[in-house]
């Protein structure tokens, strides 16, 4: 390599580097400009949202004031990443507040910008934006958009028809059970959960006459949410269905049945059923989790213990014996090991 | 005049107990934490403090016992987000605890304790 290679190459990575701290050096700004940008807009947002919810009579905000102050820091229909800045903010806030000022934050939603956005959203062709935009509507509570999110609950997208479910919800609460037996598609465990824990957020008192018309659905689905919701709510009176549901075709239904039926203790007749039904469960895990619970929240029941314990099926049997003999019964279970084996000579010596 | 301190890091619940403390009648000192107080600031006896407990490099209770020894006050209200029952029950073990309220919060509570005092 010759000289004049050599001052070319290096002249070449000075030029790289200073390219590249060029480039780090305008990041740099940029975010800076950036973030101050967004503590501006924040904390215009604050005061904006303190003065409306406490309106000083001797300085009194008004709606024209609002938009001007908002527009002056960069909320502006070509700027979208402000606006979706701005509409965190909003559902950040309005997430914090209840009663009266919750109201008032509702109608001050409507009436600032970014009115539309999130409604404009929706007909974007893309599920992410879709479901966003059903997001935050139902985050903001404009209820004024139901008609158009409702016709997206049976989605292809499985993201846009969980948002829409979700928003069923909040704006319906128990009467979105309705519904449920015309959802096509599957209702994944995440969003069972979603929806039971939405559903007691916003609306605790519970409403039977939805829950008992929802108790008709076929959907699998629908019954293993249902079984969910008297869970979380306790309804003590409801627990029929899910003992219904112990002896279920489907695994999983009858998997959600025997978890959520944990969470109650029941009456004598209520237990009595249970045992009956436990005999029709086909899986031994099952059946072994109904045990225990039987066994925690009952009294012991000799002949039902015996009739397990001298039964055809294997598997229980040892769990059975040592409920026996730590309860009591030592005799039972020692009499059960000894018929096994049939009297024998011995063959000593 | 009577006074009071908010110190919240979230600047929209901020703002919004700094507005309801003032239509009020009650003079107010907001900050987002305990290092933008003065050394004035210290030796004033609060009428009420209006605190959350989540601050960056202090634990919630660390955080309410050095508010309770550093700032004179009569009356200390909690407004946090964190709302667990084992939080609530270890702060009011602390004692000198006026109020603890978990967000989502009906602000209307806070304003009726203020009016009545």
């Amino acid at each position: 390599m010759n000289k004049e290679s050599l001052l070319l190459s290096i002249e070449i990575v000075f030029s790289l580097i200073a390219i590249f701290w060029i480039f780090i050096a305008f990041s740099l700004l940029y975010r800076r400009i950036r973030t101050s940008q967004l503590r501006l807009i924040e904390e215009t947002f604050a005061d904006i949202v303190s003065r409306y919810l406490y309106n000083d009579p001797k300085n009194p905000l008004t709606l024209a004031e609002i938009t001007r102050t908002l527009r002056n820091v960069g909320i502006k229909s070509k700027n979208s990443n402000n606006i979706q800045f701005l509409i965190r903010l909003m559902i950040r806030t309005q997430r914090t507040l209840l009663g009266n000022n919750f109201k008032k934050l509702q109608k001050l939603y409507t009436q600032i910008p970014p009115y539309g956005v999130s409604i404009k959203k929706i007909s974007s062709w893309s599920w992410y934006s879709k479901a966003r935009g059903i997001r935050e509507i139902y985050e903001m509570n404009q209820s004024q958009y139901f008609d158009e999110i409702f016709k997206y609950r049976n989605d292809k997208n499985i993201y846009v028809r969980r948002e829409a479910q979700i928003a069923l919800v909040v704006f319906l609460g128990w009467e979105s059970l309705r519904f449920l037996p015309y959802l096509k598609h599957n209702i994944t465990l995440w969003q069972q959960i979603k929806i039971v824990e939405k559903l007691y957020d916003l609306y605790p008192r519970p409403e039977l006459k939805w829950l008992h018309r929802a108790y008709e659905t076929e959907k699998l689905f629908g019954k293993k949410l249902l079984m969910r919701i008297i869970r979380k709510y306790e309804l003590h009176d409801e627990t029929g269905y899910i003992i219904d549901h112990l002896n279920h075709y489907d695994y999983e239904v009858r998997e959600t049945a025997i978890y959520c039926i944990q969470t109650f203790a029941v009456s004598l007749n209520k237990m009595n059923y249970i045992k009956e039904l436990y005999e029709d469960i086909p899986n031994v895990n099952q059946q072994g989790l109904l045990l225990n619970y039987i066994f925690e929240n009952s009294e012991i029941d000799l002949d039902f213990y015996l009739q397990q314990l001298y039964s055809d099926n294997e598997d229980l049997k040892l769990s059975i014996a040592e409920i026996l003999w730590n309860n009591g019964y030592k005799e039972k279970v020692q009499e059960f090991y000894y018929q096994q084996y049939p009297k024998r000579e011995l063959n000593v010596g | 005049m009577r006074k009071i301190l908010v110190i919240q890091e979230d600047i929209v619940i901020l703002k919004i107990l700094e507005q309801l403390v003032k239509i009020n009648n009650f003079d107010c000192k907001a900050i987002r934490s305990l290092e933008e107080l003065n050394i004035d600031d210290q030796q004033s006896n609060f009428d009420f403090i209006i605190t959350g407990i989540l601050f960056e490099g202090i634990s919630p209770l660390e955080f309410v016992a050095q508010v309770q020894e550093v700032i004179l006050h009569k009356n200390l209200l909690i407004v946090t987000n964190m709302g667990q029952d084992k939080v609530k029950q270890e702060i009011f073990a602390l004692r000198g605890v006026t109020g603890f309220y978990t967000v989502p919060i009906d602000l209307d509570e806070i304003e009726a304790i203020i009016q009545a005092y």
